[in-house]
């Protein structure tokens, strides 16, 4: 490889990683934001100690048992949550908000799986300008008439339009991929709010049917009475909970797409304005050649 | 002026013999030269006096004379005679053919001070060249309504070709007609059999596609559609193009067929020697195989190093230029595969906006979703651009350097023939020293006519070596000054178009702005 082929690839795989970090940090932040703006979240000890403590944290990664562990329990709650579809809510509100989440689950997914896509072709247009530019760059070399500088020049433009349609696409891809993909799996976090609540539900509807059956027979009332007591509190304290958060997460998510709806626009305009112009100053260039 | 009108059926005589004979080239350039004797007188007649040319050396100019008959159409005739200085130049005959510059009868020597001479002369030519184009020639040809005839199996497309033009030789200045494709395969194989062979370089006709005829031919919707279908678009455009580059070549221009293609109310004659099952397909295919081995066993010692640069340049460029190709054919590809995702992302961007509640953020999806829809429009258009104007551009050069290669490889067999020729030559000189010492007195003069004839066989050899080396420089320089013409300009018409589109680009995301800042 010449020396410049090697120095451009060195270019390229820098802007990469950039890019590859910005999106990383980008992501970042909005988990810690998110924490901290959630009034019960933000007291965590855990959170405290992840922002304060000054020394490294030595967080142990899962090692085999947990990890299969961690797999059991995903079978079952997912055969969890099938057996619980079918159970209809009786507050309006959570029926409302598990019909509109799953659709909105399914629909947002299947979206970010085509915006990536359509990032990825996008650096494919990008790089495949590479090529072309160093075939019209060596087809400089070889010529003898006056279209070699205009050759160059042309490679030139080219290469300069690359790094921009590169820059435009993993721009597209921060803004709006990202944005699919965090609301992807929000959605799926809210899911499971409301799979935690139902379950409190039926916990709390079959401690009602123990309790029935306890004083049917006579026995043991009190302590179904605890049981159903406890359940009723927990449903209704997780049902409110479940009600602030879904607000909540409405109100995040318009907020959150918002911006980043404004950011990916004006992005792409200031890029295509460039581009404008990079396209104007090569043919200047080349009137000239 | 009578000196501008050229007699028609001069050139069409010619052009007819030119057909009739075989590959031989020898016969070809003799029996030519023995048709235009007779009317040498007639055309030094009609020539301007002050291209005096010498009666007994009508051979070698009139044969050049009578080729370039086509080009009759300069209006000072008298710079054709300067053209064809350097032809004579190594004729032993004595030359008095008289450049218009200085009065003086050039008798340069042999072959040797050719070269110098030829070099002197390359710049006279190119300023000629340029005296050619800028006197007020036009002819600009377009191919349009693509029209679908017949059914089935035996169905095919025709074209309707419209010139407008101000060459005298044309009967109108705008007219019309209709062909059908296998139309300009025939004349394309036409002008190489008259052309190629004197180191002319004839420009390749678009090739011939089984699966794009079979879909036109299979399918059953009226003309209305198909002529958007992306396969008739691409053949036509490259029709268009391969006649406005066969117009623009100075002596193609007016050949007979050429014109007569243009011009001819009525249906052209099939052209069933251009099909490939046929017997003439046969044929060609066996002469291709020929002369690859030809190609790969004879080796010219080339004398002029011009002609060693520039086929070492056109390989080069050949090569170059694949390789650009197939990048800009996967920058194509990548591009239309971009528009396919977009558009798929648009849709799916509805749906969600269909499935989100609040309304306003609603909306805004909605309007996203229609903007990457008419992006994935603009993403499908460029990359049309992309094809059609670059792709196509350089698939056009990769086989016009191959129809040059060509025109190189004619020239090597030429020299094949004049050292054949030679080479018989000397047998037949041996073979009258036998009979001198032998005493075979009979067979002596047999012997001496047969050197004689060699002898102006050698000659001729020579001759047509150095013309065809002649034409071959002219016609280089001129493809050379024809490419960076094509280039430049196809280049700056591709760069135009990305900049529409990316100005587009920015109506469409100021456009949506708004609507994602409306958001509550």
């Amino acid at each position: 490889m010449t020396k410049e082929e090697f120095s451009k690839m060195k270019q390229e795989l820098e802007a990469e990683y950039l890019a590859t970090f910005k999106k990383t940090v980008a992501m970042h932040e909005v988990f810690l934001q998110r924490i901290a703006a959630h009034p019960v979240l933000r007291s965590d000890h855990n959170f405290r100690v992840f922002l304060e403590y000054d020394q490294d944290l030595s967080v142990r990664s899962k090692n085999k048992k947990e990890k299969f562990g961690g797999f059991l329990k995903t079978i079952t709650k997912s055969a969890d949550e099938v057996m619980l579809h079918n159970q209809k809510d009786v507050d309006e509100f959570f029926e409302h908000q598990k019909v509109f989440l799953e659709e909105y689950y399914t629909r947002i997914k299947d979206s970010t799986s085509k915006a990536d896509k359509m990032t990825r072709t996008h650096k494919n247009v990008a790089d495949s300008y590479i090529k072309i530019s160093g075939g019209l760059v060596q087809l400089a070399t070889i010529e003898n008439t006056d279209l070699s500088k205009f050759l160059n020049s042309l490679g030139d433009g080219f290469e300069k339009a690359r790094k921009l349609e590169g820059r435009i696409a993993s721009d597209q891809d921060l803004k709006i991929s990202d944005t699919l993909r965090y609301y992807m799996r929000d959605s799926s976090a809210a899911k499971d709010l409301l799979y935690r609540r139902l379950r409190c539900l039926s916990n709390y509807e079959s401690a009602n049917k123990a309790l029935e059956r306890a004083r049917l027979k006579n026995k043991e009332i009190q302590q179904s009475e605890n049981a159903q007591q406890h359940a009723r509190e927990s449903f209704d304290h997780i049902s409110e909970i479940a009600k602030s958060e879904l607000a909540d997460f409405k109100t995040r998510r318009v907020q959150m797409f918002r911006k980043n709806l404004i950011d990916a626009a004006e992005l792409e305009i200031k890029h295509s304005k460039a581009h404008v112009q990079l396209l104007k100053n090569t043919i200047q260039t080349l009137k000239e050649a | 002026m009578a000196e501008t009108r050229e007699p028609p059926p001069l050139s069409e005589e010619e052009n007819i013999k030119s057909e009739e004979e075989d590959d031989d080239l020898f016969a070809s350039a003799h029996v030519e030269v023995k048709a235009e004797e007779p009317k040498g007188e007639k055309v030094t007649a009609e020539i301007e006096p002050q291209n005096l040319l010498d009666e007994g050396d009508d051979i070698d100019l009139n044969f050049a004379e009578g080729a370039k008959q086509a080009n009759a159409d300069k209006v000072d005739e008298t710079s054709k005679a300067n053209l064809f200085e350097p032809e004579k130049v190594g004729d032993a005959a004595n030359i008095d053919a008289q450049p218009l510059v200085n009065d003086q009868p050039k008798a340069a020597p042999r072959s040797s001070a050719f070269a110098t001479a030829t070099k002197n002369k390359a710049q006279q030519l190119s300023d000629e060249i340029e005296e050619e184009s800028s006197e007020n020639i036009t002819i600009n040809i377009s191919v349009s309504h693509p029209q679908k005839v017949g059914d089935g199996m035996g169905a095919y497309m025709t074209y309707k070709i419209v010139t407008k033009t101000n060459i005298p030789e044309f009967k109108k200045e705008l007219f019309s007609v209709n062909r059908r494709f296998s139309d300009f395969l025939g004349l394309h194989s036409k002008l190489e059999e008259k052309h190629a062979h004197l180191g002319r370089i004839v420009p390749p006709a678009p090739e011939k596609s089984v699966i794009g005829m079979t879909k036109v031919k299979m399918s059953k919707e009226d003309d209305g559609t198909l002529a958007h279908d992306e396969f008739v678009e691409k053949r036509r455009a490259s029709l268009e193009r391969y006649l406005n580059r066969t117009a623009s070549h100075a002596v193609l221009r007016l050949d007979s067929d050429f014109r007569e293609f243009l011009q001819l109310d009525a249906d052209l004659p099939k052209a069933t020697n251009t099909s490939a099952l046929s017997g003439a397909g046969m044929k060609r295919l066996f002469n291709r195989v020929g002369i690859s081995v030809n190609k790969m066993t004879y080796k010219m010692d080339e004398s002029d190093e011009w002609f060693e640069e520039k086929q070492q340049q056109l390989e080069n460029l050949d090569d170059q230029l694949r390789k650009l190709h197939t990048s800009v054919e996967a920058l194509v590809h990548h591009r239309k595969q971009l528009s396919l995702h977009t558009a798929s992302f648009a849709k799916s961007a509805a749906m969600v906006g269909n499935a989100e509640e609040h309304t306003s953020l609603s909306r805004a999806l909605s309007q996203l979703a229609e903007v990457e829809e008419k992006v994935e429009r603009l993403h499908e258009k460029q990359a049309d651009a992309d094809f059609f104007v670059l792709a196509e551009l350089l698939k056009d050069y990769i086989n016009l350097i191959a129809a040059v290669k060509e025109v190189f490889h004619q020239r090597v067999k030429v020299f094949q023939n004049w050292e054949a020729a030679q080479q018989t030559l000397t047998k037949k000189r041996e073979t009258e020293a036998k009979m001198h010492l032998a005493g075979k007195t009979e067979k002596l003069d047999q012997a001496k006519a047969d050197i004689a004839e060699w002898e102006a066989n050698v000659q001729k050899g020579q001759h047509e070596f150095e013309e065809i080396s002649q034409t071959i420089r002219k016609e280089v320089d001129c493809f050379e000054k024809q490419r960076v013409i094509d280039f430049k300009s196809s280049i700056i018409k591709y760069l135009d178009s990305l900049i529409d589109d990316q100005q587009q680009l920015i109506q469409y995301w100021e456009a949506f702005l708004p609507e994602a800042r409306a958001i509550a």
